[in-house]
């Protein structure tokens, strides 16, 4: 590119090489000279590094990253029978799909935190401590019985304690234990708990450590589904390997209820 | 950085969070940036929803071009998007978006950088879309013309084709509005360095 600022070229680059040579010198990172045409400087704006407002949704990517690679516990306090066995895993499997599509249709609108990997509601170990390592990494590696990685939450979808049944909680149960231990720190012990991979659920859900203390004063003041993620689908993707491990010995299962 | 892409995802596949935050790092901006120019300021949005279904179909990425795969996803859900807002909205050509870019001031810093590319995007996204498509899809994201046209379903052909046609029209704006005699120009500039007006293709020295 001769740079011949005074140049009135009819329009841009003469010819379909003209153009290639520009679209990779913008996509090679190369800067443009001093006086280089509008042009020019025009792609190497749209191709410039990385502003830092372009990475906000880091935390929640990862989130999303840990809940997919997550085999989810199972999900505290169980209530659903499952007399029907089979044909009640199969239900459930469709029912979730169902509500998968769902979810994903609008999802993300306002949720702050859209997948959250179940977390044992007493201790404050995140589920990266917990999940994923210790029953063995298969989370979403083998890939399950559905057509795609999706179906890490193709089983049975009842909402925790709270016992509603398609409307979820305002905040995840594993987040609420979060929550809990969260709120029953000193002063000092929070900011640095906040720090610590146990917390980092609910600092994505909560949309940045200095937001956590209202989110789970918000969420521990309002006992009904109040949160902005109404639709909230956190909950529900819930036993999903070690789910499909019991539908073989789900007699266990039964034996875990009561 | 390239290089490192495909041991990043490797790592990512095999649970590495650190490998995949690497990813979004380097991705993530290009796909957003692409994602500005086909739904605007939905853009942030799909691109979550384009992160959330990176992360569940990582496992199932079998090699290749790690940012046609990762942009293949982004294209798609912005797809979506779009049927389910069953149009795409009629861009008007940003008036603001052209003067800064073709009379730019001293704005060496980084808002100012910012506003540079807020305003590239801005005027991208008047293009047709195929034409944004290419040009951004090549310029932005990186990829060649093949793999665009792979990601498009084009032949590398129409691709650059599409691209020039776009490359064409931007500096057919850009002129029309140019004041017609030595614009003050400052590349937008990622590292600092005083800005050199009028020096023609002399690095500019910096001390």
């Amino acid at each position: 590119m001769n740079d011949d600022m005074s140049s009135r070229r009819p329009a841009g680059p003469a010819d379909r090489a003209g153009s290639d040579r520009l679209l990779d010198a913008a996509r090679t990172g190369t800067s443009p000279q001093a006086g280089a045409d509008p042009l020019t400087r025009l792609l190497a704006a749209a191709a410039s590094p990385a502003a830092p407002g372009e990475l906000a949704g880091e935390e929640r990517a990862l989130a999303a990253f840990r809940a997919a690679r997550a085999a989810p516990a199972p999900v505290p306090a169980r209530r659903p029978r499952r007399r029907l066995r089979l044909a009640a895993a199969l239900a459930g499997l469709a029912a979730t799909t169902v509500a998968g599509v769902a979810f994903a249709a609008v999802r993300l609108d306002r949720s702050p935190e859209p997948v959250l990997p179940p977390v044992p509601t007493t201790t404050a170990t995140g589920p990266t401590a917990t999940g994923p390592t210790g029953d063995g990494p298969t989370g979403a590696g083998p890939s399950p019985t559905g057509p795609s990685p999706t179906a890490s939450g193709a089983t049975p979808s009842a909402t925790p304690s709270s016992g509603s049944g398609s409307a979820a909680p305002p905040v995840a149960g594993g987040i609420a234990g979060q929550c809990r231990a969260y709120l029953a720190k000193s002063d000092r012990q929070r900011a640095k708990a906040l720090t610590t991979p146990g917390f980092a659920d609910l600092v994505a859900a909560a949309g940045g450590p200095d937001r956590v203390e209202s989110y789970c004063r918000a969420a521990s003041a309002t006992p009904s589904p109040t949160a902005d993620d109404g639709t909230s689908p956190s909950a529900s993707p819930s036993p999903s390997k070690k789910q499909k491990q019991k539908q073989n010995e789900d007699q266990d299962q039964d034996e875990d209820q009561d | 950085m390239t290089r490192e892409l495909p041991e990043a995802v490797a790592a990512a596949q095999a649970g590495d969070e650190e490998a995949f935050r690497f990813l979004y790092r380097t991705l993530q901006p290009a796909l957003l940036r692409y994602l500005t120019t086909l739904v605007g300021a939905d853009a942030e949005d799909v691109a979550s929803e384009t992160w959330l279904q990176i992360s569940r179909d990582l496992p199932t990425f079998t090699g290749g071009e790690f940012r046609a795969w990762s942009v293949t996803i982004a294209r798609n859900r912005a797809m979506d998007h779009l049927r389910r807002q069953r149009r795409r909205p009629v861009v008007p050509v940003p008036v603001q978006a052209l003067n800064d870019l073709a009379a730019e001031t001293d704005t060496a810093d980084r808002a100012g950088e910012a506003i540079a590319t807020e305003s590239a995007l801005a005027l991208i996204r008047t293009l047709p879309p195929a034409e944004a498509e290419a040009v951004m899809l090549r310029a932005v994201i990186g990829l060649d013309a093949e793999t665009a046209g792979r990601v498009l379903g084009r032949r590398a052909g129409a691709v650059r084709t599409a691209a020039h046609r776009g490359l064409r029209r931007l500096a057919a704006l850009l002129e029309r509005s140019a004041p017609d005699d030595a614009p003050q120009v400052t590349p937008p500039r990622p590292r600092t360095d005083r800005p050199a007006p009028h020096a023609p293709s002399a690095e500019p020295a910096e001390g």
